[in-house]
């Protein structure tokens, strides 16, 4: 029965070709749909793991997830300097580092921060050491550059019409191991440099003094920060150029803080001191930060900060409970999808019992002869049953398989854009998914051949 | 090597007033070799079928031996065809993709009655039947060895009965002759009621008895004797 109907199916393989075609198509849109919106949803929610709370400026709290923990630059208001302090010196509290951005080089965020950061959120480094000295940098794991290589920071990225920083420089000194995060993408360096390059921060050396006249100034004009913050955020265009042309003298504003550098005077940056070492005991005057990223002792530690730090000019964030949030909108997209894909289902299947029942009506004679024969009625429904299962269930199969392909396909693309490693993979729901499916198959199949096994045969002769 | 005893036998159609067959009375005895002739619409096939238990019978009897056809279920008719019965038809229905060997043994196989045996047989009758290459695919034969294929898958089985569905009309003069020779000599061979519908008038004398139906009635019923004399 088998040989009977493989020699069946060579002889109509064209027709067999065109139902996989249709159903693996079918098929491959609803997994890749499934898959992908899974894998985003299972990578960013990685990318998040290492990140347990995050301390910003009141404002929102999807900019501050997405711009500190997935580093889409955005300029972001700026939480108190002391803020730092007080949390580094909370006993709940592992480590908390501040995260400083707005440069870029050649595509890649340059990111200051600490060596507590780096230390609590990667596995290692792979090549060369971590940074020590202010002009030293370290790189993610997906920053195309060795160890060595020389970097000069441009403010803003080259997209949105940023420039070089004169005269200031990081080395390489080491390259880390691959996270999966967004900050494989990332260029680290010290936070202090990033204040010196913008002129910002403790002068090295006496930075007691120095800062508590930053601090004043940071003090004094907080108002004005929230005004700018406010006012930036309603502007269709929320990059650096465009605060940069509204006000001239802000020219650091990009994510720095357009408050604090609005103050700065011109002599003040583009001095890093390559050879200073890295003081990482925040003291007072420090410069308004971005954001701070906190690593708690406890859950219940975390969930007690985050209360504490909502209130008033403050803002703590679980990175999960805002990804929750921006899941709610992906699986309302998915659900849309997912709904086209099974309309496309739909057709595909209704098209396959139009395109068997006109088979099964053209093969009627052989069919008549068949019983004719002696073939008994069940091996009739059997053979017309089995010839449409395989080729819908083949379908199927290819079709999970390009569907896989597919999600890979953009989970790469993804990953090559944001950093974010998409996992891709099937789950034990889409063994369930593929199992409704063959069901659906099965049932499907079983119309043509029950007008088979319903036909006289002598009629069937006779056609 | 069964008789057929049939009794107020009446097939009729949806829609239409008169039966397409209507026959009182007809016995055939077991071994001899009957030809049914008849035009278009003189209720041959149907005959055909009723015999040959293709068709479902719901006015009459018609005993096989001792077994009536009217009183089996389709799936039951299938089964006893597939035992008792050799059919051969105008349009061979081989099945294209399969070897010729495949083909005869496809019926038995479907039926899962194909055993070593049964194989062995296939290969013996593929001699039989005048064949030399069991391997050939059917759709590289020409009509005349096709039909000889189709002749060796119906006696597969020993049928006691052979019937034959215009089995010469599709060949030229030459091959429809071997084929009418081939078709007499396995019957008699294996003294198998033969029962051959045809147009082909060369065939039909060398039958010993000759039906003729008009209308779905019996108007000639000639023995070779009566027909000598």
């Amino acid at each position: 029965m088998i040989r009977f109907i493989l020699a069946d199916l060579r002889r109509l393989w064209l027709g067999g070709a065109v139902v996989i075609l249709l159903v693996a198509l079918a098929t491959a849109l609803g997994v890749a749909v499934t898959l992908q919106e899974r894998s985003l949803r299972l990578g960013s929610a990685r990318a998040a793991d290492k990140f347990d709370l995050v301390v910003g400026a009141a404002g929102s709290e999807t900019q501050l997830i997405l711009s500190s923990i997935f580093l889409q630059p955005a300029p972001l208001p700026l939480v108190d300097g002391a803020v730092l302090t007080k949390l580094a010196a909370d006993p709940r509290v592992a480590w908390a580092a501040p995260v400083g951005f707005g440069d870029s080089y050649a595509g890649y965020p340059i990111i200051g921060t600490t060596t507590s950061l780096i230390n609590g959120t990667t596995t290692g480094f792979a090549d060369g050491k971590m940074f020590a000295l202010e002009g030293e940098a370290v790189l993610g794991a997906a920053v195309d550059l060795s160890v060595g290589a020389e970097i000069k920071p441009m403010h803003g990225s080259a997209e949105t019409g940023g420039h070089t920083h004169a005269g200031a420089a990081y080395k390489v000194v080491g390259k880390l191991q691959p996270t999966g995060t967004p900050w494989d993408r990332a260029i680290l360096v010290p936070i202090q440099a990033v204040w010196h390059v913008h002129g910002l921060g403790a002068e090295h050396g006496h930075h007691e003094e120095d800062g508590h006249d930053h601090a004043a100034e940071g003090e004094g004009h907080h108002d004005e920060a929230d005004a700018h913050a406010g006012g930036e955020a309603g502007q269709p265009e929320p990059v650096a150029h465009a605060s940069e042309a509204q006000q001239p003298v802000a020219k650091y504003a990009f994510a720095i803080g357009s408050a604090s550098s609005k103050h700065v005077e011109e002599e003040h940056h583009g001095s890093i001191d390559p050879d200073a070492p890295i003081v990482e005991t925040f003291g007072e005057g420090m410069p308004g930060l971005p954001a701070i990223l906190v690593k708690p002792k406890t859950i219940a530690d975390a969930y007690r900060l985050r209360q504490e730090y909502r209130t008033g000019a403050t803002l703590g964030v679980f990175p999960g409970e805002v990804l929750t949030g921006l899941y709610a909108t992906l699986g309302d997209a998915k659900m849309v999808l997912s709904a086209v894909a099974a309309g496309s289902q739909g057709l595909v299947a209704a098209a396959l019992v139009l395109v068997t029942v006109i088979h099964v009506g053209q093969r009627r004679r052989q069919i008549g002869a068949l019983r004719a024969f002696g073939a008994p009625r069940s091996s009739v429904f059997l053979i017309v049953w089995l010839e449409l299962f395989l080729l819908v269930a083949l379908g199927i199969g290819i079709g999970f398989l390009v569907g896989l392909g597919a999600a890979h396909f953009g989970a790469q693309m993804f990953t090559a854009k944001s950093g974010v490693i998409l996992p891709v993979g099937f789950t034990r729901e889409d063994l369930r998914l593929a199992m409704i499916l063959l069901g659906f198959a099965a049932v499907l199949a079983a119309v043509p051949a029950l007008l088979a096994y319903r036909q006289s045969p002598a009629q069937a002769l006779r056609a | 090597m069964l008789p057929l005893k049939i009794e107020n036998l009446a097939v009729s159609f949806p829609g239409l007033a008169a039966p397409v067959l209507s026959l009182d009375s007809l016995e055939i005895a077991a071994g001899s070799r009957v030809a049914l002739t008849g035009g278009s619409g003189s209720g041959k096939s149907t005959l055909i079928n009723i015999i040959a238990g293709l068709e479902r019978i719901r006015a009459g009897r018609v005993f096989w031996g001792e077994q009536n056809l009217a009183d089996l279920s389709e799936g039951r008719r299938d089964q006893w065809r597939a035992a008792n019965i050799g059919l051969v038809m105008q349009d061979f229905h081989l099945f294209p993709g399969l070897s010729a060997l495949e083909n005869i043994l496809l019926p038995a196989r479907l039926s899962r009655v194909a055993n070593a045996e049964l194989v062995k047989r296939a290969r013996t009758l593929f001699e039989t039947v005048g064949l030399t290459r069991p391997d050939q695919h059917v759709e590289t034969m020409s009509r005349g060895e096709m039909q000889r294929v189709a002749i060796a898958r119906a006696l597969l089985r020993k049928p006691g009965v052979i019937i034959a569905d215009e089995p010469t009309a599709s060949l030229d003069l030459e091959s429809g002759e071997a084929v009418g020779d081939l078709l007499l000599s396995v019957a008699a061979d294996a003294g198998s009621t033969l029962i051959i519908a045809s147009h082909d008038q060369r065939l039909v004398e060398r039958l010993d008895r000759r039906l003729s139906l008009k209308s779905g009635r019996i108007v000639a019923d000639a023995r070779l004797g009566e027909i000598a004399a």
